[in-house]
């Protein structure tokens, strides 16, 4: 159950776009009881239960949950891996003295303790991989009581072994195996003899370490925060090799830091740009660890300490000048990098263009990190259409013009009468009428006009004259410099 | 217009006709032109002239309104193009023909473009404009470099204008000087256009929903996508002049632009293709050649009076109208169908004349048949005759393809069909561009939406969960109201041919058909009928190819020869008619109709034992009643009072003077209840006095009623008419009601006709042939309404042995063995296995006989599926094995070997012991019969399940008869059919036992409560009264329902996984019955 988007007991299912149509992927219990079953479409079981809560199936995020489970067991044994979606496998071999438990008592703990984390899971202890995941899939005892579908040999097999008459393991098991290889390949002689714990499966543990890491361990625990540091900067001097032989920088930087009594704090900084240079990576670990609410608790001392760079990409080394001299040209990106690590992302934006007539609209502020879009630049050969200022909210003016539509004549702003001697226009802006309700708005007239003394404004007239307005009114929007 | 004002006419115009760029329609376009008091206007959309005759069509109406309230309208052209938009880097180009000649090469031009590519696209070039500029005005409307416009102008001398329009985008004045100045340079004129993209400004935001939807994005988000403002409509000439103050003679163009061009669309002078006349005749000598020698033939003792009276007069008219040379095209084309075999027969008005009879085109003999009306063109239409022709559906291609090698892509071209928006996919393009959110389009467009909303769909979007006064709401609603109108893009016709003499490229463009070997053009059947061309309806029809199966097994089996108008029908008075015709009809009588055309489905069956059909004419009305028409307009139940003689027949009359009996002659045969379109036509002539064009006009009121809203002023006219004869208001609203019904599901008498003969020879196969009918009723599936079960089922009923498929015995069609008794046995043929092939089942037949699993294999070089699959459907019994043995031997007898090795090897497989498999119980045969070919004829699944449900005091299907009316009971049976029909306000189940079938009637409001159920039950109980109609129809009227389906678990010995809900349901997503799975298919075996 995910985000709590329903109780526990609720039907519901998940669904996913599929030629089209939408579709079942999974149901829960509650839904399985009603009748419904996984691979129908939506549209048909909506016919049965109109009221039928779908959501959207993400087995992406299924996966990552499912891997966090399997990280936790590694608690039983570092051999844990998972299978398919639904399920994992630990090879607890040779593991019972040192956890002191059993095979009912493992099997039993687990399963309390992903209880008490809101998974209802069944489990089984067998000989091999295989056996073990069948009994549990299908909730038998024993071995021969298995379906034949615990083969996993597809549907068509299954059916063959159906039609046959052929319906548990035990069926197959007395059987002479010849006649079924004839029939029913290899794949089949293997799946037996892995269901029937004839053949042992090795399983591949699901940790992957990722893929540059440094660590440093300590002979004696280290007890205090301040030599932290310094460790993370020789450390951060070995991963810069790493990076530099691979042609890559680090986006993100991770400080595991392993406690004598097992537990691990985790610290991380993201950058804007990919960094390698030590003396960065620490600035901005010292303003992370600075900024902790909770500040770090050695306890009894760290023991190990990893740097792990999950997240790099290429770096393409910029040409210097062949003078040696900085191209003199200040690198925001160390900046916007610090202020946001400081403020928090959220707190530092940049402006871009949008894509609208209205001039008050023509731009937002995105995260700084973002690839900035270029600002629309004027056709060659023509003069800027839009000021470079544009007053908030448009400024009355007093207008001496033409009707309908004649540009302006003169104009006064602030107490100073304006005389127009050259204009272009109107560019005609229609009301952005999805924007409100009512839908209808006034439609502006914007000119660029010169006055008498060579300054340049942007005017525009506040609705059509006649059919919109009977009388008007003028503002000015911008300057141009 | 005054004095001063320099006439404009626009010639940049862009409709809906150049999909979701264009937010008014071309007539919208023309007519508020000629509003605006401009002389003319140019319909031009981009690389089509799609929308030209629908502008043509609008101008005529309005001008027919106009006329009738006695105005008189100012001179108006209408002038037509084509947005020449290039793949190149030339600019757009406006190309005007000027005269006949060039409108050929504007249409070449765009087929050259259209051919070139894929279907819905044109990929033209300069170098094609270039080829086929001869005879066009071109004005260059998009920027353009000096030296492109000086080649422009070179290729075509004084032919060339350049196109500068004053859209208010701020540095409009100073382009204008820069297009004077490069139009100076290159020596053309200047014209003025105003780049219309809708009739008014009010159509912006329309124009603005259609941008998003076009550039998949919403409004918020299309930016600077959207037209700046709303200046891209047609303005006044006044406006024009000033906008173009600077540059007067751009203006002053626009009138010497429409000056030089001659061509108008009436032009299109059309010409018969002359292939079906032989030399030295002409068409209509020609064709009163063959229609009196054929009438010879047909009647060697002399022509009847009678029926030379009605071929003088229909060829005096014929000749009149100078049709002749249409009868011999679809004369030419029957007569090929009918030399290579292919049933076929002709329907529509033109089509129930004596001409088509005599010609072969219709079986329905007017002679025989007291016919309403006389059939036939109407001289006042001035419209060419319709015929529509049903061909067997599976040899329909042979006949297109006929069409084209004869008359030759260049003159044969299929119709389009302009898909309109639906207001589902309106709802949902809509609200995606207004920027709802997926789950909430996906709501929207479960409800009915449009501008005919009313307070029951006001309710519907009520319960979605959706307020309609939400403003955004309301705007979707109002949005999609608007875009219903809106072509969304061109189809092919499923088969309205369009023949010419000349060049077809030269009158219309040619588009590449999705389908391959497919060309179409790009007008559709109104613009066709606007402008006067033919078209000829090759229609595809699954009931002929059954007859066609049929007439071909009599004969071969039985040795008698059949033609569809040589099947023995009904005599001039049919109580005089034979034993072996009574006997046909005796069966329809009894609902007994499985399989029979038109009359199979569940509605039809309960209708047939209420209005007791005994002659040709009650199965054309059985045809017709039931329908939404008649039904909505409330005119089968006093038809069948009248029938069954509870109620009087009366005829309403009108006040005196007018002739008291005057309806009696219109409505005479359907004893005084209007059910045929013919009949509302001619009851509004009589009744409330329409005229011709008034009648005419009611006809395309009916024909396009969803979407026009002159409804409404012909509804007042005919209801106040009537009223002002002395007809009661109650009877005038009614019989409109009827037309209104009509609208949207029209059926004419003349289709009912023809369709009533298929229904005659099917029944007549079906009771004197049974076992040849079933044959050929599997052998044609998909068709029909049944599943091959039922099918199968029925055929027992009538005393058919059937027998299972056979690897030895059975061909890929089904098949007839002569039995023991004499009689013939239907064998079942191999395409009953799903997923089985053709090819494999012709390998099979070429080398039988086989003795055993491996000599099969290897003979007929099956891959293992094809063995897999003959095992599955238990169709190994000849070669010793059944279904178990069969599969396990199947699954290892090697497929695929090279024929050198095979050879070699006589018998390779080595001996193994015997498996010892265990026996499959009988239940679980059935239950695999059932997913392998969908039927058994080992058992019913029922009769298994019959102790459990005996237990239960359920009843058989069979015992119901039996069963007094009101008592309670309870059957159970696997569901055959769901139907929800019309308002929905009762759904319809079909259960089907071992001995027979129950009619289950659950009312709406029980259906919610038992809804899962109801949707869900393959195998379904029911609890309910029984209810015998005086007809001897048996409903059970549910009480309680229950879906027992889990006990079809019990068929197999082993409990398996759930499998999938089959879908036999009508009303979540229209599922046909026939293809309704009592058992789903073994999953993914096949």
């Amino acid at each position: 159950m995910r985000e709590g988007a329903a109780p526990p007991d609720a039907a519901f299912a998940l669904i996913a776009k599929q030629r089209g149509a939408q579709r079942i992927m999974a149901l829960s219990p509650a839904a399985l009881a009603l009748g419904l079953s996984a691979g129908m479409m939506l549209a048909d079981a909506r016919a049965l239960e109109p009221d039928l809560p779908a959501f959207e199936h993400r087995p992406a995020a299924d996966h990552a949950l499912l891997l966090r489970i399997v990280e936790s067991c590694e608690r039983y044994t570092p051999m844990v891996a998972p299978d398919r979606d639904d399920a994992l496998v630990l090879d607890l071999t040779g593991c019972f003295d040192s956890l002191g438990m059993d095979e009912d008592a493992v099997r039993g703990d687990l399963v309390t303790w992903l209880a008490r984390r809101g998974f209802r899971a069944l489990a089984a202890c067998a000989g091999t991989p295989d056996a073990a995941l069948a009994l549990a899939r299908f909730g038998k005892s024993t071995l021969r009581e298995l379906p034949v579908a615990a083969l996993g040999l597809g549907d068509d097999a299954h059916l063959a072994l159906k039609r046959a008459g052929l319906r548990t393991l035990g069926q197959l098991a007395d059987r002479p195996r010849a006649p079924l290889a004839a029939r029913f390949g290899k794949a089949m002689s293997i799946a037996l003899a892995h269901l029937l714990e004839e053949q042992d499966r090795r399983i591949t543990p699901h940790r992957t370490l990722p893929p540059i890491w440094v660590e440093q361990r300590f002979a004696e625990p280290m007890a205090t925060v301040k030599p932290l540091l310094g460790v993370i900067e020789w450390l951060a001097g070995q991963a810069r090799d790493v990076l530099v032989a691979r042609g890559r920088g680090g986006r993100r930087y991770e400080v595991s830091l392993f406690r004598t009594d097992g537990h691990v704090a985790r610290l991380a900084v993201d950058s804007g740009l990919p960094l390698r240079e030590p003396a960065d990576v620490v600035r901005l670990f010292r303003e992370r660890i600075e900024s902790l609410a909770d500040p770090l608790d050695p306890g009894f001392g760290y023991d190990l300490l990893r740097l792990a760079v999950p997240l790099h990409e290429d770096v393409s080394e910029g040409q210097d000048r062949l003078d040696e001299e900085n191209s003199g040209k200040p690198d925001l990106a160390p900046l916007l990098d610090r202020l946001q690590v400081r403020f928090g992302a959220e707190c530092v934006h940049r402006f871009a263009p949008r894509d609208e007539h209205l001039p008050e609209y023509a731009d937002r502020l995105v995260p700084p990190a973002s690839i900035p879009q270029p600002w629309p630049q004027p056709e060659a050969g023509e003069p800027p259409l839009r000021p470079l200022f544009l007053f908030d909210p448009p400024q009355p003016v007093t207008v001496l013009a033409e009707v309908p539509d004649g540009p302006p004549r003169r104009f006064g702003w602030q107490g100073r009468q304006h005389r127009v001697v050259r204009q272009e226009g109107p560019e005609r802006l229609a009301y952005p009428w999805w924007k409100t309700v009512e839908a209808t708005g006034p439609t502006r007239d914007y000119y660029r006009i010169e006055d008498s003394d060579g300054r340049r404004f942007w005017l525009f007239r506040h609705g059509l004259y006649g059919s919109e307005k009977a009388d008007p009114r003028w503002y000015l929007h911008g300057v141009f410099a | 217009m005054s004095l001063e004002t320099p006439p404009y006419v626009e010639f940049a115009t862009t409709t809906a006709y150049s999909f979701l760029r264009g937010a008014s329609t071309p007539g919208e376009m023309a007519l508020r032109a000629l509003a605006l008091g401009h002389p003319g206007i140019g319909i031009a959309d981009r690389n089509t002239v799609s929308g030209v005759a629908r502008a043509l069509a609008a101008l005529r109406r309005f001008e027919e309104e106009m006329e009738a309230e006695g105005v008189t309208l100012p001179p108006f052209r209408l002038l037509v193009g084509a947005r020449l938009v290039f793949a190149d880097d030339t600019p757009e180009i406006l190309a005007y023909p000027t005269t006949r000649y060039g409108w050929g090469r504007l249409t070449r031009l765009l087929t050259t473009g259209n051919l070139r590519t894929t279907k819905g696209n044109c990929e033209l070039r300069l170098g094609d404009l270039l080829e086929f500029l001869e005879d066009m005005q071109l004005i260059v409307a998009t920027p353009t470099s000096d030296a492109l416009l000086r080649q422009l102008a070179q290729a075509a001398p004084g032919k060339v204008w350049l196109g500068a329009a004053m859209l208010r985008q701020g540095r409009d004045a100073r382009r204008l000087a820069a297009l004077r100045e490069q139009a100076a340079l290159a020596g053309v004129p200047l014209i003025a256009i105003n780049d219309a993209l809708y009739d008014g400004p009010e159509s912006r935001p329309l124009h603005d929903v259609m941008t998003a939807i076009r550039e998949k994005t919403t409004v918020q988000a299309a930016g600077r996508r959207l037209t700046a403002n709303a200046e891209r409509h047609l303005k006044p000439a006044a406006e024009m002049a000033r906008l173009f103050a600077a540059a007067p003679e751009a203006i002053a163009a626009t009138a010497d632009f429409m000056g030089g061009i001659v061509f108008k669309l009436e032009d299109l002078s059309y010409t018969y293709p002359h292939e079906p006349v032989p030399y030295g005749y002409t068409p209509q000598g020609w064709l009163e050649e063959l229609v009196w020698s054929r009438a010879s033939d047909l009647h060697p003792q002399g022509i009847p009076e009678k029926l030379t009276r009605l071929l003088t007069e229909e060829l005096g008219i014929i000749g009149q109208q100078g049709y002749a040379a249409y009868f011999l095209t679809v004369h030419d084309i029957v007569q090929w169908a009918q030399i290579q075999g292919i049933l076929c027969q002709g329907r529509g008005s033109a089509a129930n004349s004596a001409v088509c009879f005599v010609l072969g085109v219709t079986a329905v003999d007017p002679m025989k048949h007291n016919l309403l009306f006389s059939r036939f063109i109407s001289t006042e239409r001035k419209e060419p005759p319709d015929i529509d022709v049903d061909f067997e559906h599976e040899r329909r291609e042979e006949v297109m393809q006929y069409i084209y090698s004869r008359y030759g892509r260049e003159r044969a071209g299929i119709a389009a069909t302009v898909i309109h928006y639906r207001s589902r996919s309106a709802a949902r393009d809509v609200g995606k561009a207004l920027g709802l959110s997926e789950d909430v389009t996906a709501r929207l467009a479960s409800t009915v939406w449009g501008s005919y909303a009313s307070e029951y769909d006001r309710n519907r979007c009520i319960e979605a969960g959706l307020d309609p006064d939400n403003p955004t709401i309301a705007r979707v609603n109002h949005f999609t109201g608007t875009i219903l109108n809106f072509p969304r893009h061109l189809s092919q016709h499923v088969g309205g041919f369009v023949l010419t003499q000349d060049r077809l490229d030269e009158t219309v463009p040619i588009h590449n058909a999705a389908m391959e070997k497919r060309t179409f053009i790009e007008w559709d059947k109104d613009d066709i009928d606007t402008l006067g061309l033919m078209k000829v309806d090759i229609l595809a029809l699954g009931m002929l190819t059954c007859i066609g199966k049929a007439f071909a097994m009599i004969e071969t089996h039985i040795g008698r020869q059949y033609q569809l108008s040589s099947v023995p029908g009904d005599e001039e008075d049919h109580r005089s008619n034979p034993p072996h015709v009574r006997a046909v009809y005796e069966m329809l009588q009894k609902g007994d109709s499985i399989g029979v055309f038109q009359v199979e489905s569940r509605a039809q069956m309960n209708m047939l034992p209420r209005l007791r059909p005994e002659r040709f004419y009650d199965l054309v009305i059985q045809v017709a009643i039931v329908r939404p028409g008649p039904i909505e307009g409330d005119m089968v139940h006093p038809y069948l009072r009248r029938r069954q003689k509870i109620e009087d027949v009366i005829y309403p009359s009108p006040a005196p003077p007018h002739d008291r009996d005057e309806l009696r002659g219109v409505l005479g045969e359907t004893l005084g209840v209007p059910l045929f379109q013919e009949q509302a036509m001619r009851l509004a002539i009589t009744a409330a006095n329409f005229s011709d064009a008034e009648a005419n006009q009611l006809r395309r009121a009916m024909a396009t009623f969803r979407n026009v809203g002159t409804i409404g002023s012909l509804h007042s006219k005919m209801v106040n008419g009537m009223v002002a004869r002395g007809y009661e208001k109650d009877f005038a609203e009614r019989c409109f009601q009827q037309i209104k019904g009509f609208g949207s599901y029209g059926f004419p008498e003349s289709h009912a006709l023809a369709f009533a003969r298929l229904v005659w020879v099917s029944a007549y196969i079906k009771h004197h042939y049974p076992e040849v009918f079933a044959a050929a009723l599997l052998n044609s599936q998909p068709m029909g309404f049944y599943a091959p079960a039922q099918i199968v089922r029925c055929a027992q009923e009538h005393g058919v042995e059937v027998r299972t498929i056979d690897a030895n015995h059975s061909e890929w069609d089904c098949t007839l063995e002569p039995n023991p008794k004499g009689a013939l046995a239907l064998r079942l043929g191999l395409r009953q296995i799903s997923g089985f092939r053709e090819n494999w089942a012709e390998q099979i037949k070429a080398h039988r006989p086989y003795t055993n699993l491996e000599d099969l294999a290897r003979r007929a070089s099956l891959p293992q599926r094809a063995l897999n699959l003959l095992a599955d459907a238990d169709a190994l019994h000849s070669i010793g094995l059944d279904r178990r043995e069969g599969l396990w031997e199947a699954r290892r007898t090697p497929t695929g070997e090279l024929p050198l090795f095979a050879a070699a090897r006589a018998r390779e497989l080595g001996e193994e012991p015997h498996a010892a498999l265990p026996a499959m119980p009988l239940s679980e045969e059935v239950a695999a019969d059932y997913q392998t070919t969908r039927l058994s004829l080992k058992a019913h699944p029922m009769s298994f399940l019959r102790p459990v449900f005996a237990a239960e005091g359920v009843l058989r299907c069979t015992d119901l008869a039996k069963t007094r009316n009101g008592k309670r009971v309870k059957v159970a049976g696997v569901v055959l059919v769901r139907q929800r029909p019309g308002k929905g306000n009762a759904i319809f189940v079909t259960l089907e036992d071992e001995g027979g079938i129950a009619n289950v009637v659950i009312w709406a409001r029980l259906f919610e409560t038992y809804r899962r159920p109801v949707m869900a039950a393959r195998l379904m109980l029911v609890e309910g009264l029984i209810q015998h109609s005086p007809e001897g129809v048996i409903h059970v009227m549910a009480q309680s329902i229950h879906d027992r389906t889990p006990e079809l678990k019990r068929l197999s010995e082993v409990h398996e996984a759930e499998p999938q809900l089959s879908r036999a349901d009508e009303f979540v997503r229209p599922q046909h019955p026939r293809n309704v799975r009592v058992l789903p298919r073994s999953r993914d075996f096949h």
